[in-house]
């Protein structure tokens, strides 16, 4: 059709090409005097991908990766639910205050909100160490949050599923109005307590809603990059690394362009499951056509 | 639910956690207010304050002083502008086929459009930054333009689809039969009833290519970067200034916020239900 022809030739141009490029880049050796040069860097077959895949590092940084996405989706869903629930219980007033703080939370870009996260759990001056500070025999002064990674995680987590609630609650707690009260009350008066009614009326219900924000969130959250390069200030420590950065830092760190385009490569295939099932999901769901 | 079966108790617990989650999730709001309106004595204080005690706007005023505020401001605008219109445009005419044609290949249309919005962007920067370079496009605006285009671009036609797809077929045809020819009928009928549609779309293609900073930091050098990169620069340049940090932060997350807040339905409704009904 003539006049998706435009969108065709821009998708085509800077992204099939690019992810063909990237491809062929991985089979390659490139350096910085290729770039300079403009030659054309030598082939290296598998090498790239025989490097990265024995390289204990490399399985250290998917290892990272994923239990961080596990963990934080994890949390985010059933926190982001549990809140969705709430605002069905709480008063008008109270629901509007929640509503508000979390489009603010929503509103936020990502570099300002992990910004204002490094700032807040600053050693010397941050507010987190000085309240934790004030319970009495904790010594939280000067504490370094990000000297320990497993610490340094507690807060990207944190902050990641700071960031990530107001989406799942607003978009879950819409869903929740969509579930038909006459069924709730019907199971009421046949004698179901309000815990039974949730788990065989309304999880079911929501569950295609649910099942497609996990999908998001498990992409997002795979994907995770700026947080980390914010918090540890564009250059993250080994015991930080996440695919995404893993891959930028041996491309554009160490000029190492193939082994970064074999990194992202991987990263990719690894994801192609979970965005498959979303496809797949979105056209069952939806009935695009 | 159910308010009236439930005991009273629960529903002053409930309110009760409510609030207390709501004073939660907005603390850190409240915190980069609070910071960037303190001087710097209150800022760099052992004991920080929950209130500027004298508050001041020395802070913004050295943020806008900064080095390359002005021009990383400008070009931030300018680079937006360029995606946002031009996304428009080109996205416009696929949502249009998409939702009111059939034709070979709509299907797979669909889903690249889909899935190009999952695979990370950031993986795909090596090449890009390989052909731009090779196309003397780095360091420009036109090379960054160019790729936040393409960056909002799946987005726009996805959400535009929707918008079309939402006007009634038959107006299309009473149109038709009026005597309309298929450009009147564009012109006249579909364009001004998705007017609402394009301005939502364009604002969250604002927000997309505003909120962008690692691509522009890695093709261009400091008088080309955004809003958002030179934040990022003025964070590691300048250590713990964490008042004037926090300042930049709010102009630059500021039109973010406020468009974000005017179009936030439309956002979540995209993301998940857009897929409702084509």
């Amino acid at each position: 059709m003539l006049l998706a022809l435009p969108t065709l030739v821009l998708l085509a141009g800077l992204l099939a090409y690019p992810l063909g490029r990237m491809l062929v880049l991985s089979f390659q050796d490139m350096e910085l005097r290729h770039l300079f040069s403009g030659s054309t860097p030598p082939w290296a077959g598998l090498d790239n991908y025989t490097e990265i895949l024995t390289d204990g590092e490399f399985w250290a940084v998917v290892r990272r990766t994923t239990i961080f996405t596990v963990v934080s989706v994890a949390v985010s869903v059933v926190l982001g639910l549990a809140v969705a629930l709430l605002m069905l219980r709480v008063n008008r007033p109270v629901r509007l205050a929640m509503v508000i703080s979390m489009l603010f939370v929503w509103a936020i870009p990502q570099l300002v909100s992990a910004q204002i996260f490094k700032w807040m759990v600053d050693a010397d001056f941050g507010v987190v160490n000085h309240v934790i500070d004030q319970i009495p025999g904790v010594d939280f002064a000067n504490h370094s949050w990000f000297a320990d990674p497993t610490q340094g995680w507690i807060v990207i987590t944190t902050l990641v599923v700071w960031a990530g609630v107001p989406f799942l609650a607003i978009t879950l707690h819409a869903g929740l109005t969509q579930v038909p009260r006459d069924l709730l009350e019907a199971a009421t008066v046949d004698g179901a307590s309000g815990w039974q009614a949730l788990r065989s009326i309304t999880l079911p219900i929501l569950k295609p809603l649910v099942v497609i924000v996990t999908t998001l969130s498990v992409i997002w959250n795979f994907g995770l990059f700026t947080q980390v390069w914010v918090v540890r200030d564009s250059k993250p420590e080994q015991d930080y690394q996440t695919l995404a950065t893993y891959a930028f830092t041996q491309a554009f760190g160490r000029n190492n362009y193939s082994l970064g385009a074999a990194i992202s490569v991987i990263t990719v295939l690894l994801m192609l499951g979970v965005m498959a099932f979303y496809i797949r999901q979105m056209f069952r769901i939806g009935d695009v056509d | 639910m159910l308010t009236s079966h439930r005991s009273r108790t629960g529903t002053v617990l409930a309110n009760t956690a409510g609030v207390v989650f709501a004073a939660v999730m907005a603390f850190p709001v409240y915190w980069v207010l609070n910071t960037a309106f303190k001087p710097a004595t209150e800022v760099l204080s052992f004991t920080p304050s929950f209130w500027p005690e004298h508050p001041t706007l020395d802070n913004f005023a050295s943020a806008i002083k900064a080095p390359y505020f002005l021009v990383d401001l400008r070009n931030g605008l300018i680079i937006t502008a360029f995606a946002v219109a031009g996304a428009l445009v080109v996205g416009f005419l696929a949502a249009l086929a998409i939702a009111r044609f059939q034709f070979y290949g709509r299907r797979a249309l669909i889903m690249v459009i889909l899935a190009v919005q999952l695979v990370p962007f950031l993986s795909l920067l090596i090449p890009l930054y390989l052909m731009l370079n090779r196309a003397n496009l780095t360091n420009s605006l036109i090379g960054v333009s160019i790729t936040y285009l393409v960056l909002i671009l799946p987005y726009t036609v996805w959400t535009l689809r929707g918008f079309i797809a939402a006007i009634p077929r038959e107006l299309d045809e009473a149109a038709l039969v009026d005597g309309c020819n298929r450009w009147q009928t564009f012109y006249r009928i579909i364009l001004p009833l998705t007017g609402p549609g394009l301005v939502a779309t364009s604002i969250y293609g604002f927000i997309q290519a505003w909120n962008e900073f690692i691509i522009i930091n890695t093709l261009n050098n400091p008088e080309k970067q955004n809003l958002m990169a030179w934040l990022l620069q003025n964070q590691t340049n300048r250590g713990t200034a964490w008042g004037p940090l926090m300042a930049g932060a709010i102009i630059t997350a500021l039109p973010v916020v406020v468009f974000f807040l005017i179009i936030q339905r439309n956002i979540a409704a995209g993301l998940t239900a857009g897929a409702v009904k084509g």
